[in-house]
């Protein structure tokens, strides 16, 4: 029996070079699946804000004309909670939860029908549209030379229906 | 010995194949002219669902009045501009629509403030291969009867009486040298005429009455009952809710110092809305004791999602 037909000691072998390649995918498995969560709870957190700031309308525009406008504060509401919602998510999240909702991108249409000048969209009710950025934390993508940061682009749009 | 079988067996089908040649009957025919086929002077571009080519174009408004019926209706010509067109929304009368104000040749109102029936069209243009918005236009279809007819089937006291005719001694009375004449029945004295009195429902003591109101779902509201006789308001004495969903509210009736308050937790059906009726009592030296009904129709919404 010649030396390479003795098969003794290549289990060892095998083993040694795909275990990295395995504990490299899982690794991946697990951020990609932490990352789905933080996604699903910044979305969460912008349709909650929208939400929120759609219900409520105009008083005196209600007694002038009997029409559903929206709050001359709406955009400010939206903001408010979105920053709100964030907080509770703020380990996941690579910067102040105050900061993310101040840059975000609010926009009230009071009264329609409106077009939103972003995204094309045209709302034929008053509607409240957050769109922003989020960066989330992905520490293992950083240990995998990849992105320690991953930004998440979420948009909500609320309206009365 | 298997090995030596198989392969004089495959050396044999090879030396013993030969191409097989296809052969076409036809080839000496010359072949049949095809004719030359012209591009399309412009791609085809299939409109999205909802949206049609307009194939009868709005000319004018228009609003006859035959004896005491009104009717509004659109005249339109048969004839295509190359524009698109889809329906954003079909109205009732009275009903308050989303589109409301965004049509180019507005919205009439019937005599009793309300506004006409029709449909809401938005007019498309093809550009660079996109249907481009480029206008709204309102297609009124309705009718009604003049108010006066109305007034005058429900107060008989502004019913003029018949006149009387000559009575037959009288005719026999007329001397004979003359012509007959015939004797003008000088009508009876009649009472005046009833002024009318027009109810109305309003969001604030001293607002305008609406008809109709959208109220957020749980949202609370006043509805004040009001009433008017020659454009000037007059006091309420009694007010009653006779039709409609009350929703939360806790008193269905009330004096006219208070408003009727509620708020509606359930949404009507999907294209539905609560149609309040209200009775009020009126009573002054220059209307005597009467009752009108106000109308207002409440479209209860509430936050959703768009996707």
């Amino acid at each position: 029996m010649s030396w390479a037909q003795d098969d003794r000691g290549t289990a060892l072998v095998l083993t040694l070079v795909l275990a990295p390649l395995l504990l490299v995918a899982l690794a991946g498995v697990l951020q990609l699946g932490a990352l789905r969560v933080a996604a699903a709870r910044v979305r969460a957190a912008a349709d909650l804000a929208t939400l929120v700031a759609v219900n409520d309308q105009d008083d005196a525009e209600l007694a002038r004309s009997g029409a559903l406008r929206l709050a001359a504060d709406a955009a400010d509401v939206a903001r408010e909670y979105f920053a709100r919602e964030l907080e509770l998510s703020a380990p996941l999240l690579d910067g102040a939860a105050e900061d993310i909702a101040a840059a975000a991108d609010v926009a009230a249409y009071p009264s329609a029908p409106a077009y939103d000048a972003r995204t094309g969209a045209r709302y034929d009710r008053p509607t409240v549209r957050i769109a922003a950025d989020v960066p989330v934390r992905s520490p293992i993508f950083g240990a995998l030379v990849l992105r320690p940061v991953t930004v998440l682009h979420v948009i909500a749009v609320s309206s009365p229906r | 010995m298997k090995r030596q079988s198989a392969a004089a067996t495959l050396a044999l089908l090879l030396l013993m194949s030969s191409p097989a040649l296809a052969w076409n009957p036809f080839r000496e025919r010359p072949q049949p002219p095809v004719a030359a086929r012209e591009p399309d002077p412009a791609p085809f571009v299939a409109p999205p669902p909802g949206i049609y080519y307009v194939t009868d174009t709005y000319v004018a408004d228009v609003v006859t009045s035959s004896g005491p019926l009104t009717t509004y209706s659109t005249t339109t010509v048969h004839e295509s501009t190359g524009s698109y067109a889809r329906v954003l929304d079909t109205v009732g009368t009275g009903a308050s629509s989303a589109f409301d104000g965004s049509a180019f040749n507005g919205r009439r109102t019937l005599g009793d403030g309300r506004s006409v029936a029709g449909t809401y069209y938005e007019n498309y243009v093809l550009i660079d291969g996109g249907f481009v918005p480029i206008s709204v236009v309102f297609f009124q279809d309705d009718a009604e009867l003049a108010r006066l007819v109305a007034v005058a089937t429900r107060s008989p006291a502004v019913t003029a009486s018949p006149p009387s005719l000559p009575s037959q001694a009288a005719r026999s009375a007329a001397p004979a040298c003359c012509p007959a004449t015939r004797p003008v029945p000088m009508p009876a004295s009649t009472p005046p005429p009833a002024r009318p009195i027009r109810a109305g429902v309003s969001l604030l003591p001293v607002s305008a009455p609406l008809s109709s109101v959208e109220v957020l779902r749980g949202r609370a509201v006043a509805l004040w009952p009001r009433a008017f006789v020659d454009d000037r308001e007059v006091p309420v004495l009694t007010w009653a809710l006779v039709a409609g969903d009350p929703g939360e509210a806790l008193v269905l009736a009330g004096s006219g110092g208070a408003p009727f308050r509620t708020s509606w937790r359930r949404l009507a059906p999907p294209g539905a809305a609560y149609d309040l009726v209200f009775r009020m009592e009126v009573d002054l030296p220059d209307t005597g004791h009467r009752t009108a009904d106000a109308r207002i129709t409440v479209i209860v919404r509430s936050p959703a999602l768009e996707n």
